[in-house]
C-alpha cells in the first residue's frame, strides 16, 4: 500500500502537506461563516495561535449549514457571500481554506475558491456529492458518516477515484452509539488509513450529542483533550476542531465549538503527542501485529 | 484400455478466460466470491491491468480463511480480494505437455493450474477434469 500525501493550497497561500510521517496539520475555524469581520478575526487569532504552537493549518468555515436540527436555526450566509469571505481570508492571511458543500450543484463554485472541499458526514456515501467533490480537482476532506463502518468508507473513496480524484483525507467525527450519542472507535484510523490516504480526527464533532436537546445538539467539550491525545497517538495526520471566541453566541454548533482560549493548549499537546508518535515509529517501526499469527 | 496421450499440450485443453473467474486487483472479496459462483469454479485468478497473474483465491483457502478471520464479515467482504489471495501461485505455460501438468497437479494435490505466457500474462486455466478426460481420450 502506497501512502499518499495531499498538498492543500493553490496560488499564493501557504502549501500545506498532509500524510505519512509529515507533521500534524490543524484544520479549524468557526463552524459557520457568521460575518466577514468575525471570519477575519478568527483567521487572525487562530493563525497567531498556530504560529506560536508551530503547526501548519487550514482555515475551515462553512457558508451553508444544511444539517441543522431546527428550521429556525441559522442556515448560513449563503454560497456567494460565503465564498467571497473565504476568498478574502485566503488573500489577507495567506492561509488555505476549506468549506463543505451540501448540494452537488455547489461543488464547482466551492472548488474554484477553496483549497480543499469537504463532504459532510451525513452525505459521505452520496454518489452525486462525491462525484461533484472529485470534479473540483481539489483535495477532499471526507467525513465518515456517524452511521458508517470505517471499512465501508472504502466504497466512498472508490467513487471519488472513479471520478478521477486521488486526493482524499478521511476523517472520523464519531459513530452513533444508540440514539443522540456518539462514540469514537479508535480502530477506525488504521482501518481507514489502509486505503493509503491520510486520516483526520474531528474532535469537536466527536463530543457532540446529536440533537440531544430537542431541536439542537448538545456536546461534552470536557472530553476534547482526552480524545485528541488518543487519536493523535493512534496516528492521525490531521486534527480538526471548530473554534470560536464566544461559543455561547456562536451561530452554529454552540455546544460543541471549542472556546479559543483552550486552542493553544490542546494544539500544543497534540503536536507533542504527534512528535512522540513519529519518534516511536523511528524507534520501533510500523505496527506489525498480525491479526492471526 | 485407455492409452495415455503424450502429445497433448496444455494449450489444447486449457479453459479460455471467458469461462474462468478473472478479477482485477482492486476487486473486493465479495465480488470475487460472486464471480466464482457465476463461473462455477473453485478458483479465481487476480490479474493486474496488464493481465499479469498476481494471485489466486481457491475454495480451500477461503474455507480455511473463514475459520481464521477475526473481523466482521462486512469488513472482510470489502477487503481487496488480492489481500487474501495466494501470491506467486504455481503456474504452467501453454506449451507444456498435459502429462507434465497433470503430474504436477497430482504431486501438489491441486485441481487447477493458471496458464501464463512467458511474460506472466494469464492466458487460460487448466482444470483437472477436462485434463484427465483428454488424457483418457474421453470426448465431451
Amino acid at each position: 500500500m502506497v501512502k499518499k500525501i495531499l498538498e492543500v493550497g493553490y496560488g499564493s497561500v501557504e502549501k500545506v502537506q498532509i500524510g505519512d510521517r509529515l507533521p500534524l496539520v490543524f484544520i479549524g475555524g468557526p463552524c459557520a461563516i457568521e460575518t466577514r469581520g468575525h471570519a477575519f478575526k478568527m483567521a487572525d487569532e487562530i493563525g497567531k495561535i498556530c504560529r506560536r504552537v508551530g503547526i501548519s493549518w487550514i482555515y475551515k468555515s462553512c457558508f451553508d449549514k444544511d444539517c441543522r436540527s431546527s428550521p429556525d436555526s441559522f442556515h448560513g450566509i449563503g454560497m456567494h457571500e460565503g465564498l467571497r469571505v473565504l476568498s478574502d481570508v485566503r488573500d489577507e492571511f495567506g492561509v488555505p481554506v476549506v468549506s463543505d458543500f451540501s448540494d452537488p450543484a455547489w461543488g464547482k463554485a466551492t472548488g474554484e475558491v477553496c483549497d480543499m472541499v469537504q463532504v459532510p458526514a451525513y452525505l459521505c456515501r452520496q454518489t452525486s456529492m462525491l462525484r461533484a467533490a472529485a470534479q473540483t480537482g481539489r483535495p477532499i476532506h471526507l467525513k465518515k458518516g456517524q452511521f458508517m463502518s470505517p471499512w465501508n468508507m472504502k466504497n466512498s473513496v472508490r467513487k471519488i477515484e472513479a471520478a478521477g480524484n486521488h486526493q482524499v483525507l478521511l476523517a472520523d467525527r464519531g459513530t452513533f452509539f444508540g440514539y443522540n450519542m456518539l462514540v469514537n472507535d479508535m480502530t477506525c484510523f488504521p482501518i481507514m488509513a489502509a486505503t493509503g490516504y491520510p486520516v483526520c480526527f474531528d474532535a469537536t464533532h466527536s463530543i457532540q450529542l446529536p440533537t440531544s436537546m430537542g431541536n439542537i445538539s448538545g456536546g461534552q467539550r470536557q472530553f476534547i483533550p482526552h480524545l485528541v491525545r488518543a487519536a493523535v497517538a493512534c496516528g492521525v495526520n490531521a486534527l480538526f476542531m471548530e473554534a470560536h471566541d464566544d461559543p455561547d453566541n456562536a451561530l452554529s454548533d454552540a455546544n460543541t465549538v471549542l472556546n479559543l482560549r483552550y486552542l493553544e493548549n490542546i494544539l500544543g499537546q497534540a503536536k507533542i503527542v504527534h512528535e512522540m508518535r513519529l519518534e516511536l515509529l523511528d524507534k520501533f517501526g510500523e505496527d506489525n501485529v498480525h491479526p492471526e499469527k | 484400455m485407455f492409452t495415455q496421450k503424450n502429445n497433448i499440450l496444455v494449450r489444447d485443453v486449457m479453459m479460455s478466460l471467458d469461462r474462468v473467474p478473472v478479477i482485477g486487483e482492486s476487486v473486493i472479496f465479495k465480488e470475487a466470491l460472486e464471480e466464482m459462483g457465476r463461473k462455477r469454479l473453485g478458483i479465481a485468478c487476480v490479474v493486474s491491468e496488464q493481465k499479469r497473474l498476481k494471485g489466486i483465491l481457491t475454495d480451500g483457502d477461503i474455507r480455511r480463511m473463514l475459520l481464521r478471520v477475526q473481523k466482521p464479515f462486512s469488513a472482510f467482504f470489502v477487503d481487496d480480494a488480492l489481500d487474501h489471495a495466494i501470491q506467486s501461485p504455481l503456474t504452467i505455460e501453454p506449451a507444456h505437455t498435459l502429462v507434465h501438468a497433470v503430474r504436477l497437479m497430482d504431486e501438489k494435490h491441486i485441481w487447477d493450474l493458471p496458464v501464463v505466457d512467458g511474460a506472466g500474462v494469464l492466458v487460460g486455466l487448466l482444470h483437472l477434469h477436462p485434463a484427465v478426460e483428454a488424457l483418457l481420450g474421453i470426448e465431451d
